[in-house]
């Protein structure tokens, strides 16, 4: 989608910019390299308001000055990605980690952080360190996750957008008119698409009483009394899911009220578990079978931060924004919902 | 099966390399190398998996929701959640260090596994999955003839989709939805709207059509995990003249490059015979990487297959392999035209697997 200064004015960007510089500083950091893919692109998106939609590239902050972002993008795409990214100088060249590696090289810069270090494609890290030998490459996750634990007013506008197109493409599905399960992952992606979304992947549980499992459904398939579909949309970069129970039976209605009303609740500084336990009572016909908290800290849109998986205790930050599943098992078969949510702001 | 047969291929080609395991990397972006080893068509994260030489197959996943996609969809094949994925992989590769192993594609493998090649004992063998994913099978070429197909059903979904006030993405969202239902697991797309400004095709923006836009499009929906390319333009209300020539200009390149396509010639010839054509109108600047990516290219496994249509490729291209032929690029009078056929390579010539006439289509306006 096209950039809008009115949604995403530079002064935000020059602030999440400047963020992270003040995390650099702390870090002895000279320069920051972040990596974008259509599969990683959530931190140069964050910083630039670009997303790619194929291909690679990597942004460079440097500690003062313009940023430089150098892609593998073809020439001719080059003033699009001027329009959607109004902070960076823009360089299409085939080998992105020598154009930056030899730009670095001339500056005065020692110590460079790189998000997610050891994920860096080798022949990017490669290009990087031949030209330039004499820099230190040290790990910046942990950095930049600091930008990334409050979001701002920006990026909350963004994910309300987003997970509004999300609910509205639930809202079109009709238990009682639906039948399939790839004329059902049509419908949604259809109606996400239709509001906005730049992307949508829909997942569809076509049975839930025998499989708890989703997946990306694109041929007949019947539903069952009770299904779920999760819609995973993105808005200019910011991304939200949204899995809801389909069935004819008023535990579901009163479980989707429950999930609403749970992220509401969420606190800052106490264990997700330990909240999420304490909600439960208020359905006492309903056992606890799941749980997973995601979020955005890095280059995916969302990673797992928190699970019934891990043993791991793992408190919310407050103002980060985070996407909450909860499986729930019961007599007529199993209940599933995931609603996304700020802590310590009214839900998006 | 054809997964099936497309590991026992890989199996067979890491013999002849004198391999023990390939480790292969995949994301949505770049998901070949993965898919052909495992049948998995990641969406979300990253990917890595160690293909034993006795077939055993281990998948490596950083996110939970693709384990679940990944246990239904790939059978006979180990699936491990692995948040840390990268360390968990290396760990697993330190126990493997009297092991010959190969990796593919090895520009993608992340750089703390790279970085230990030698300790690790690890070689690139990216050619020898590349020749894999190349040369199909007559059950991969299968698969691409279903996808040309519903490709031109899309391209008719979209044609009708278009007309005056209808901003880009939803014609997209109309062929998105029309794919879904009807067994297409993938679909990349992208479209470009207007005129003399238009230098190339993009994701939607919110655009909206009006009267005398070209609207270009390349839609390429995956069957089965494998891809299919479509590339026509349209204009909204009568063509112009000057539309009308340069799109004959275009077909004429295209044509120029399928008669070139043929068992034993190599890339490069297809390519030059689609540029004499715009240099026998005067507009061969317009073949340069200033103007455009690639002439064409392979499809299979992924959207953008090996090997790419230009002057300077010498793969030689053989009997089987599925390509792409088009001559897309900006035009000084009319702005970025595209056409293109999918095509499969036969001893004398080729099969076109494109179905959608060749014409600029006019829908009114």
């Amino acid at each position: 989608m096209e950039w809008n200064p009115q949604e995403l004015p530079v002064d935000v960007l020059d602030a999440r910019i400047a963020r992270l510089r003040a995390e650099m500083k702390c870090a002895g950091l000279d320069a920051f390299i972040v990596y974008t893919n259509n599969v990683r692109p959530s931190a140069v998106a964050h910083l630039t308001g670009f997303t790619p939609y194929w291909n690679e590239g990597l942004l460079l902050v440097p500690a003062s000055g313009r940023l430089v972002f150098a892609t593998a993008l073809s020439n001719r795409v080059v003033d699009w990605i001027r329009s959607t990214n109004p902070v960076s100088e823009v360089t299409s060249t085939p080998r992105p980690g020598k154009f930056l590696g030899e730009w670095l090289a001339k500056d005065t810069v020692k110590q460079a952080g790189v998000l997610e270090l050891d994920a860096m494609p080798s022949e990017l890290a490669s290009d990087l360190a031949i030209a330039a030998p004499a820099i230190q490459w040290i790990d910046g996750s942990s950095t930049f996750a600091g930008v990334r634990r409050r979001i701002d007013a920006a990026e909350q506008r963004m994910l309300e957008r987003a997970d509004a197109i999300a609910v509205a493409a639930l809202d079109e599905v009709n238990v009682t008119a639906i039948s399939d399960a790839g004329a059902l992952a049509g419908l949604v992606e259809k109606q996400a698409r239709l509001a906005g979304a730049e992307e949508a992947y829909i997942a569809v549980s076509p049975d839930l009483v025998s499989d708890l499992r989703f997946n990306r459904i694109s041929k007949p398939i019947s539903l069952a009394e009770r299904f779920a579909v999760r819609a995973s949309v993105a808005y200019k970069g910011s991304w939200v899911r949204r899995t809801r129970t389909f069935a004819k039976d008023d535990f579901v209605r009163r479980a989707n009220i429950w999930l609403e009303d749970v992220v509401r609740k969420i606190e800052a500084g106490k264990f997700f578990a330990g909240q999420l336990a304490a909600c439960v009572d208020a359905l006492p016909d309903a056992k606890l079978a799941n749980w997973m908290v995601e979020s955005c800290s890095g280059s995916y849109p969302l990673s797992v931060v928190a699970s019934s998986r891990s043993s791991e205790g793992k408190a919310p930050i407050d103002g980060s924004f985070y996407v909450l599943t909860v499986e729930f098992l019961l007599e007529g078969g199993p209940w599933i919902g995931s609603a996304p949510l700020i802590v310590g702001k009214p839900a998006p | 099966m054809i997964a099936d047969d497309r590991r026992a291929r890989l199996i067979e080609a890491m013999a002849e390399a004198d391999l023990d395991m390939l480790l292969v990397y995949g994301n949505a972006w770049q998901v070949d190398y993965l898919r052909y080893a495992t049948d998995f068509g990641i969406l979300e994260g990253q990917a890595l998996a160690l293909v034993r030489s006795d077939g055993h197959i281990i998948l490596y996943l950083d996110s939970p929701l693709e384990v679940d996609r990944a246990e239904l969809d790939c059978s006979g094949v180990d699936v491990i959640y692995a948040p840390d994925l990268i360390a968990e992989v290396d760990h697993a590769l330190d126990r493997l260090r009297n092991h010959r192993i190969g990796t593919a594609p090895q520009r993608l493998l992340p750089r703390r596994i790279a970085g230990r090649a030698k300790a690790l004992n690890l070689s690139d063998q990216t050619s020898v999955v590349d020749r894999l994913l190349m040369g199909k099978m007559e059950s991969e070429i299968a698969a691409i003839r279903r996808a040309a197909k519903v490709a031109d059903e899309g391209y008719r979904v979209f044609m009708n989709a278009a007309c005056p006030g209808r901003a880009d993405y939803e014609l997209i969202a109309e062929v998105e939805a029309f794919f879904r239902a009807n067994g297409v697991d993938d679909n990349f797309q992208i479209i470009g709207v207007g005129g003399v400004e238009v230098r190339g095709m993009i994701p939607p923006g919110g655009k909206r059509l009006k009267r005398g836009d070209l609207v270009t499009t390349e839609l390429t929906p995956c069957v089965d995990g494998y891809y299919a390319q479509i590339c026509r333009t349209l204009v909204i209300g009568e063509p112009t003249a000057e539309q009308r020539a340069a799109h004959a200009l275009y077909r004429e390149a295209m044509e120029a490059g399928i008669a070139a396509v043929r068992d034993g010639v190599i890339a490069a010839d297809i390519a030059r015979a689609e540029n004499d054509v715009f240099r026998k109108h005067g507009l061969g600047e317009y073949t340069t990487s200033e103007y455009t990516r690639v002439r064409g290219h392979g499809m299979g496994l992924f959207a953008d297959s090996k090997p790419h249509l230009l002057e300077n490729v010498t793969t030689r291209i053989d009997v089987g392999m599925a390509l792409i032929v088009h001559p897309n690029t900006y035009h000084p009078a009319v702005g970025y035209l595209v056409i293109g056929d999918a095509v499969i390579v036969t001893k004398d010539g080729c099969e076109v697997l494109t179905g959608v006439p060749r014409e600029l289509v006019s829908v009114p306006g």
